[in-house]
C-alpha cells in the first residue's frame, strides 16, 4: 500500500507492506504513479535485471529507487511490475514495463530526485513502513 | 492523505521590522545566529513549517561566517530551507554543502525585453502562446531539438554560454548580461558522471516541468523611473522571462555528490543535525571533486536557459515576420538562484574569500560592484523575482545593504505556501486555465495537474516578499511584470 503525502514544495510517498520485499515492489510502483498518473495503462513489454548493495536499508530503497528514476531518464522506461528480493544490505529485482508512450501513458510530474530527508524504513509490529521524499 | 506539519516552536528574536534571529544558543553545535528576513505578517507564515530550525540546523556548518541567513520567501526544504544563504571560510574549515545549491544547480530566471506593447501583441497573443507551447519542450521525458554528442557537452559544460556563441547560438550582448558571463571557470566536466551526461545530452534547451515557465510579461508599473530608462523600460512594454536550470545534468550532479558524500561528514569529524546537509571541506579531495562538477552544471544552466531564449526569439520572428534583432529581443538579465561562488565580502570588518551557498536566493550585487556590466553599474545588479502566473514577477536592482547584510543576495520568487496536494485539492473541479483567462492570463501546460499545483494560491503574494527585501533595504524595486501568456511543463 502506499499513498502520496504533502511536502512543501514537493512529494512525499509513505509505504507499508506486511513485507520487506513487498515494501519495496510497493515503493517502485509509488514512484512511477507520481511520473505517469494512469500507471494500470502500462504492459509489460520489456524487463530488466537490477542487483543493488548498500550498507543499510534505507539507503537501499534510496539506491532502488534512484535506479528505477534513472531506467526512466536514461530509456524512458516507464514500469508498474516488480519482483523483488531484498536482504538486508542487497537486493535482486525484476523490473516489467515498457518504453513511454505519449498515446496511452498521461505523464504527471518531473521527479528531479529522491532525497534522503526524512527517509525512512521502519518494522512495525507486524508491517514494513517506509517513507521518502522526492524533489520535483 | 496530508500530514500534520510541525510548527517551529523556537526562539525568533525581533531585530527590527523586517530581520528575525535564532540565537546561536538555540541548539548546541550552532557555530553563528540565524537570521530570518521577513515582515511581522510573513513571518507569522514562515513559522508554520520546519524552515526555521532548517536555518538553525545550517549554522552548524564547519566555517561559516556571519550568519545562516533566509530571505522572506523561505520554505521548508530539505537539509537547506529554500532561500537559505550561508557563507564559509575554506581558511577557517569552511565546507562546500551540495545541499545548499539544491538538485536544480544553476536553477534561475532571465527577463529578455522587446520592442512591442501590449497593443500590437495582443491580436497575435494566441498564436504567439500555441507556438511557444508547440516549439519550447516542456514537461516530463521531453527531449530538446539541440543534440551535443559527449565530446561537445564537455565543450559546452567547460566554456558555458561563449560555447554556445561559436555554434550561432547567442549574440555577444547576451553573454554580457548574463551573470559570471555564462560561464564559471575552472569547470571540470571530467568529473560529471556519464549518467549525469546521459541525462543532459538531449535536455539542454528543454524548459522541465514543476515551477518552471515561460512568461510572456508587460511592464505593468514602473518603480523608480531613472532605472527604468537605464535598462530600457517602460509601462505596458513586452517582456519574456524563462524559469529554468540545469534539468536532468544537474539533478544527477547533486545526487552523485550526496552519495559520493554519505561517509564523508564522519571522515573529516563532522556533526550535522541531519543527513541531506553532507558535505565536505572546500579544501579536500570530495570538494574539490564536487565543486568542478558544479560548476560544469552552473555552466549547463546557463546554456540552457540561452538555448530556450533563442528558440523564443525564433518563435517571434515567424509569429511577427521580423528578425530578432529588429523586435530588439535583447536579454535584460540571467540571474542564478541556486548557485554557490567563490566570492569576495566583508566579514566583521575583515575582507574575506568565501563560498556564497545561494539555495532559492539570488545575487545581488550594489552599484559600482566590478561584476556588474558597465551599463548597470551606476544602478546595480539586475535581480529578477519570478511571482506566480495570476500575478506579478519583479524587476529589482541590488543596494549596497545587500554586501552588509546577506553577503550580496536577495529573495529568489514568492514561496511556496501550499503543498502540491494542498494546491490540487483547492482547485478540484475548477478550470484553473479558464480562470486565470478571465484574468487576462492565457496558460498553456501539459497537464491540468500542471496548471493546478502551480496556481496562484498555492504561493505567497510576491508583493509581500519584494516589499521585504525593499524596506531592508537590500534590492530597490524598480518594475512590477504582470503575466500575459504562459507555458508550462
Amino acid at each position: 500500500m502506499y499513498e502520496v503525502f504533502e511536502h512543501t514544495a514537493d512529494l512525499g510517498l509513505r509505504i507499508s507492506s506486511p513485507t520487506l520485499n513487498g515494501l519495496f515492489s510497493e515503493a517502485a510502483e509509488a514512484l512511477f504513479s507520481v511520473i505517469v498518473e494512469n500507471i494500470d495503462q502500462i504492459r509489460t513489454e520489456k524487463s530488466f535485471k537490477l542487483n543493488i548493495k548498500a550498507s543499510n536499508l534505507e539507503y537501499l530503497l534510496f539506491d532502488w529507487l534512484n535506479e528505477l528514476l534513472y531506467l526512466f531518464e536514461s530509456e524512458k522506461i516507464v514500469a508498474n511490475s516488480f519482483l523483488v528480493n531484498v536482504d538486508s544490505d542487497s537486493l535482486s529485482a525484476e523490473v516489467y514495463g515498457e518504453v513511454l508512450d505519449r498515446n496511452r501513458h498521461k505523464t504527471d510530474h518531473e521527479v528531479k530526485a529522491i532525497t534522503y530527508h526524512q527517509l525512512k524504513v521502519v518494522q512495525k509490529q507486524t508491517e514494513w513502513m517506509a517513507e521518502v521524499i522526492l524533489d520535483i | 492523505m496530508s500530514e500534520k506539519k510541525d510548527i517551529y516552536n523556537g526562539p525568533l528574536e525581533k531585530v527590527s521590522d523586517y530581520c528575525w534571529r535564532i540565537p546561536k544558543s538555540y541548539k548546541p553545535g550552532m557555530r553563528v545566529d540565524g537570521l530570518i528576513f521577513a515582515s511581522q505578517k510573513l513571518i507569522q507564515e514562515i513559522r508554520k513549517d520546519q524552515a526555521p530550525e532548517q536555518v538553525a540546523n545550517v549554522a552548524f556548518l564547519p566555517g561559516i561566517q556571519y550568519a545562516s541567513i533566509a530571505m522572506p520567501d523561505i520554505h521548508w526544504g530539505y537539509g537547506f530551507s529554500i532561500g537559505g544563504v550561508c557563507a564559509t571560510d575554506p581558511e577557517e574549515d569552511g565546507v562546500i554543502c551540495p545541499g545548499g545549491i539544491g538538485y536544480d544547480i544553476n536553477c534561475g530566471v532571465r527577463l529578455v525585453k522587446t520592442n512591442l506593447f501590449y497593443e500590437d501583441i495582443q491580436s497575435h497573443l494566441k498564436q504567439l502562446v500555441k507556438e511557444l507551447f508547440i516549439e519550447i519542450p516542456t514537461g516530463v521525458g521531453r527531449s530538446g531539438k539541440y543534440k551535443f554528442d559527449k565530446k561537445e557537452l564537455k565543450k559546452l559544460m567547460a566554456e558555458g554560454v561563449p560555447y554556445l556563441l561559436r555554434r550561432g547560438l547567442a549574440a555577444e550582448r547576451d553573454i554580457e548580461y548574463t551573470e559570471a558571463g555564462g560561464k564559471l571557470d575552472d569547470a571540470e566536466p571530467e568529473n560529471v558522471s556519464e549518467r549525469a551526461l546521459e541525462r543532459g545530452a538531449e535536455q539542454c534547451g528543454t524548459l522541465g516541468s514543476g515551477n518552471h515557465f515561460l512568461e510572456i510579461q508587460i511592464v505593468d508599473k514602473i518603480w523608480d523611473p531613472e532605472i527604468a530608462a537605464v535598462i530600457g523600460i517602460e509601462p505596458g512594454q513586452v517582456c519574456v522571462m524563462i524559469h529554468s536550470g540545469s534539468r536532468g545534468l544537474g539533478y544527477q550532479v547533486c545526487d552523485d555528490a550526496l552519495k559520493m558524500l554519505r561517509d564523508v561528514p564522519a571522515k573529516y569529524g563532522i556533526k550535522l543535525p541531519d543527513k541531506q546537509l553532507a558535505c565536505a571541506p572546500v579544501d579536500s579531495p570530495e570538494g574539490r571533486k564536487y565543486i568542478g562538477a558544479m560548476r560544469a552544471a552552473a555552466n549547463f544552466a546557463w546554456c540552457n536557459r540561452q538555448l530556450l531564449m533563442w528558440q523564443t526569439r525564433e518563435v517571434f520572428e515567424s509569429v511577427f515576420g521580423q528578425s530578432w534583432q529588429q523586435l530588439q529581443m535583447n536579454l535584460i538579465y540571467d540571474v542564478a538562484h541556486n548557485i554557490a561562488k567563490f566570492e569576495k565580502h566583508e566579514v566583521e570588518g575583515k575582507e574575506k574569500k568565501v563560498w556564497v551557498h545561494r539555495k532559492g536566493a539570488t545575487r545581488a550585487f550594489p552599484p559600482n560592484h566590478p561584476e556588474i556590466p558597465d551599463m548597470y553599474r551606476k544602478i546595480g545588479q539586475p535581480v529578477i523575482i519570478p511571482g506566480d502566473m495570476g500575478r506579478a514577477s519583479w524587476l529589482m536592482v541590488g543596494n549596497a545593504a545587500s554586501m552588509e547584510k546577506t553577503f550580496g543576495t536577495t529573495c529568489h520568487g514568492a514561496g511556496r505556501m501550499l503543498s502540491r496536494t494542498a494546491a490540487v485539492k483547492k482547485a478540484q473541479g475548477r478550470r484553473i486555465d479558464q480562470e486565470l483567462e478571465e484574468k487576462g492570463v492565457l496558460a498553456l501546460a501539459r497537464s491540468w495537474k500542471g496548471l493546478a499545483e502551480e496556481h496562484p494560491m498555492a504561493y505567497k503574494n510576491v508583493d509581500d516578499v519584494v516589499d521585504v527585501v525593499h524596506k531592508a533595504g537590500i534590492t530597490q524595486k524598480v518594475a512590477r511584470l504582470r503575466p500575459i501568456g504562459v507555458i508550462k511543463g
